[in-house]
C-alpha cells in the first residue's frame, strides 16, 4: 500500500466528484427525484455528441452547453409525459432516457468519422488515467491533472448553487405548491437543479462514468439517510461517506487490480448495506425521541 | 342564493375549471367581503379543493377569472397565505417544526437572503400562537396528525397575510383542538383578516363562520350564514343524501337554531 502523489490526486479528485454528486442527491432524494438523476445522466450523451461534433473537441463549452441543454429536455419530457401524458413517473423516466441515449448511440455510429468518442468511455469511465491527462497551457506550464480541475470547478458550483439557493431548494422540495403560492418559481428551482445536476454528469462522465454518477447521486443521501433525521446532519454525512468511498474505493481497487470507479461504488453499496442492516436491527427507543403532548392553547 | 358584495376582497368571476376537458366546476361567480370567516361547504368531490387551488393559480382555469383585493393574484402574493391539506407533503422529510414554520417568511425574504433572529422570533411566536410551543426543535416526522396540522396553521401566520385559504385543516384533528383553532381563526377574522376554510362537517360550519359557500360541481350558496344555512340550500349542495338532512335538520330543531343568538 502507497501513498504518492497520483493517489492522492485521484482520491481527492474522488472526494470532490463524491461530494458534488452527494450533495445533488439529497435534493433529488427528497423531492423523490433520484432515477431522474439516472435519466439525465445518460440523456446527455447526445448533447454531448452533438457538442463534440459542432466544436470538433471532447473537452469543450459546446460539450457542456449541449449536456446541459439534454438534460434539460429530459426534465422536461418527463415531466410532460407525467401531467400531460398522464403516464406514470417510473414508466415516463424509463421511455426518455433510454429514447435520448439511443439518439446519442445512433448519433455517435452516425457520426463516427468525425467524432472520436468512446462509448466504453462514456458508461465506465476511468479515474486511474488521471494523472497522466495534465492541462497544459499554451506557453507549456503544466498545471495539473486537468479531470481535477474540472471536478473542482464543478465542486464550486454546486457548493455555490447549494447555499446561494438553499432556502428555495428545501421550501420546493418539501411543499411545491406552498412556494408556488408565495411566488417562489418552483419550476425556476427545478430547472436550475436539474441543469447542475446535468453539469455534473457531463463534467464526472469521464472520470466515473455514466453509470457511476448514478450511484453516487442516490447511495450516499440514501445511506446518510437511514442515520439522520435533520438536514444539516444529512449534507455533512453525505459528504464524509463521499470521502470515504473514494478512499476506500481507490485501495481496494488498487489491491486487487481492478476498476477504481467501480470499487467506489462497491464500496458506497457496503456502505449502504451495513447501514441498512443496523437499521432493521435498531430497537425501537433509538429511533425516537419522546415528550408529553401539551394542550393547545397557551 | 348568491349574495355580491360591494367593494370584494376576493371576486371570483365566471370561473370554470376542467381536467381532461371534464369540468369539475362549473361558472362559479361569486365576492367576498372582508374580515369574514368563510367556509366551503359541499361533498366529496363537489371541488372544494379545486376551487382554493384555482384562486391561487395552482391549477389554469378553462375561463373565468379571479381578483383577490381588486387585482390578479400574481401581484398581491405577499397578502395570501395557504394551508394546503396534511397529506400534500411527505413528513419524513427532514426539517424541525421551526424550519418548517420560518418558511412562512420565506415569501417577503426574496431570493438569496437567509432568514435571521427576526423571522425566527416571528415564527416562535405563530408556534405559541397554535400551542405547540414546546415542539420547536421536533424533527417533523415525529408529529401526530394534529400536531402536522397546527404546524402548517403556525406557518400560515408566520406569512403574516390578509388573506388565509385553509384546505380541509381539521380533517384529523380532535374536538378540543379544532374548537381552539376555531377560535384563533376567529380572533384573526376580528382583526380585519378574511380565512377561507374548506370544510366537510356541517355541525361545526354553523357554529363557526360567518359566511358560507356551498357547491356542488356548480356554486349553490354563497352568503352571510343566517341566509344560506337552511335547508333547500343543504339538499341542493347534498343532493339525495336524505339520511344525512334529515340528521342535520334533527340538530338544527333540538340546538333550536338561532344564528343570531350565536
Amino acid at each position: 500500500m502507497t501513498f504518492d502523489s497520483n493517489a492522492f490526486l485521484i482520491i481527492f479528485t474522488g472526494s470532490l466528484i463524491a461530494i458534488s454528486c452527494g450533495f445533488l442527491g439529497v435534493f433529488m432524494m427528497l423531492r423523490k427525484m433520484s432515477m431522474t438523476g439516472d435519466a439525465i445522466s445518460h440523456a446527455v450523451l447526445p448533447g454531448i455528441v452533438i457538442g463534440f461534433f459542432v466544436s470538433g473537441s471532447q473537452r469543450s463549452l459546446e460539450v457542456i452547453i449541449g449536456a446541459g441543454l439534454l438534460g434539460i429536455l429530459a426534465t422536461l419530457m418527463i415531466d410532460w409525459l407525467r401531467k400531460k401524458a398522464r403516464v406514470q413517473l417510473d414508466a415516463s423516466i424509463g421511455i426518455t432516457f433510454t429514447l435520448l441515449f439511443a439518439i446519442g448511440i445512433i448519433l455517435i455510429n452516425l457520426l463516427a468519422y468525425k467524432v472520436d468518442l468512446d462509448q466504453e468511455c462514456v458508461l465506465y469511465g476511468e479515474i486511474a488515467y488521471l494523472p497522466i491527462d495534465s492541462w497544459i497551457t499554451k506557453n507549456g506550464m503544466n498545471l495539473g491533472p486537468r479531470i481535477t480541475w474540472l471536478a473542482g470547478l464543478n465542486f464550486l458550483f454546486v457548493v455555490g448553487f447549494i447555499y446561494l439557493l438553499f432556502k428555495e431548494l428545501v421550501l420546493t422540495s418539501f411543499d411545491e405548491n406552498f412556494s408556488s403560492v408565495m411566488g417562489i418559481p418552483a419550476k425556476g428551482i427545478n430547472l436550475a437543479l436539474m441543469s447542475i445536476v446535468s453539469y455534473t454528469t457531463v463534467s464526472s462522465f469521464e472520470s466515473v462514468g455514466a453509470i457511476l454518477v448514478v450511484a453516487l447521486l442516490v447511495v450516499p443521501p440514501a445511506t446518510a439517510f437511514l442515520w439522520t433525521k435533520s438536514l444539516m446532519p444529512l449534507l455533512k454525512l453525505t459528504a464524509v461517506m463521499g470521502v470515504l468511498i473514494a478512499l476506500f474505493g481507490y485501495y481496494l481497487a488498487y489491491l486487487i487490480d481492478s476498476s477504481i470507479a467501480g470499487m467506489m461504488v462497491l464500496v458506497a453499496g457496503v456502505f449502504f448495506g451495513i447501514s441498512a442492516l443496523i437499521h432493521s436491527k435498531k430497537p425501537s427507543w433509538m429511533g425516537r425521541t419522546s415528550s408529553t403532548s401539551q394542550p393547545f392553547g397557551v | 342564493m348568491i349574495t355580491q358584495v360591494e367593494n370584494p376582497i376576493l371576486e371570483i368571476h365566471d370561473l370554470t375549471v376542467s381536467y381532461d376537458q371534464n369540468p369539475v366546476l362549473w361558472n362559479v361567480d361569486l365576492s367576498l367581503p372582508a374580515g369574514n370567516l368563510v367556509g366551503i361547504l359541499g361533498p366529496n368531490g363537489a371541488g372544494k379543493s379545486t376551487l382554493i387551488k384555482a384562486i391561487m393559480g395552482l391549477i389554469t382555469p378553462t375561463s373565468g377569472y379571479v381578483k383577490v383585493f381588486d387585482k390578479p393574484m400574481n401581484d398581491v402574493r405577499a397578502r395570501i397565505s395557504y394551508v394546503p391539506q396534511r397529506e400534500s407533503v411527505d413528513w419524513n422529510f427532514p426539517a424541525s417544526v421551526l424550519d418548517v414554520v420560518m418558511m412562512g417568511t420565506y415569501g417577503k425574504l426574496g431570493l438569496f437572503r437567509r432568514p435571521g433572529k427576526k423571522e425566527k422570533d416571528l415564527a416562535i411566536k405563530c408556534l405559541e400562537q397554535v400551542g405547540m410551543s414546546g415542539f420547536v426543535g421536533r424533527q417533523i416526522s415525529e408529529l401526530s396528525g394534529g400536531q402536522q396540522q397546527r404546524v402548517f396553521i403556525a406557518r400560515a401566520l408566520a406569512q403574516e397575510a390578509d388573506l388565509y385559504l385553509m384546505d380541509e385543516p381539521f380533517a384529523g384533528v380532535d374536538m378540543a383542538t379544532e374548537t381552539a383553532i376555531f377560535q384563533l381563526l376567529q380572533e384573526m377574522t376580528a382583526a380585519g383578516k378574511t380565512v377561507i376554510v374548506v370544510h366537510h362537517d356541517i355541525h361545526s360550519a354553523m357554529n363557526f363562520f360567518d359566511w358560507l359557500i356551498m357547491l356542488n360541481l356548480h356554486l349553490v350558496a354563497s352568503g352571510p350564514k343566517e341566509i344560506v344555512m337552511n335547508e333547500e340550500m343543504l339538499r341542493k349542495t347534498y343532493g339525495g343524501k336524505l339520511n344525512l338532512l334529515t340528521r342535520v335538520t334533527d340538530l338544527i330543531r333540538q340546538k333550536d337554531f338561532n344564528p343570531l343568538k350565536g
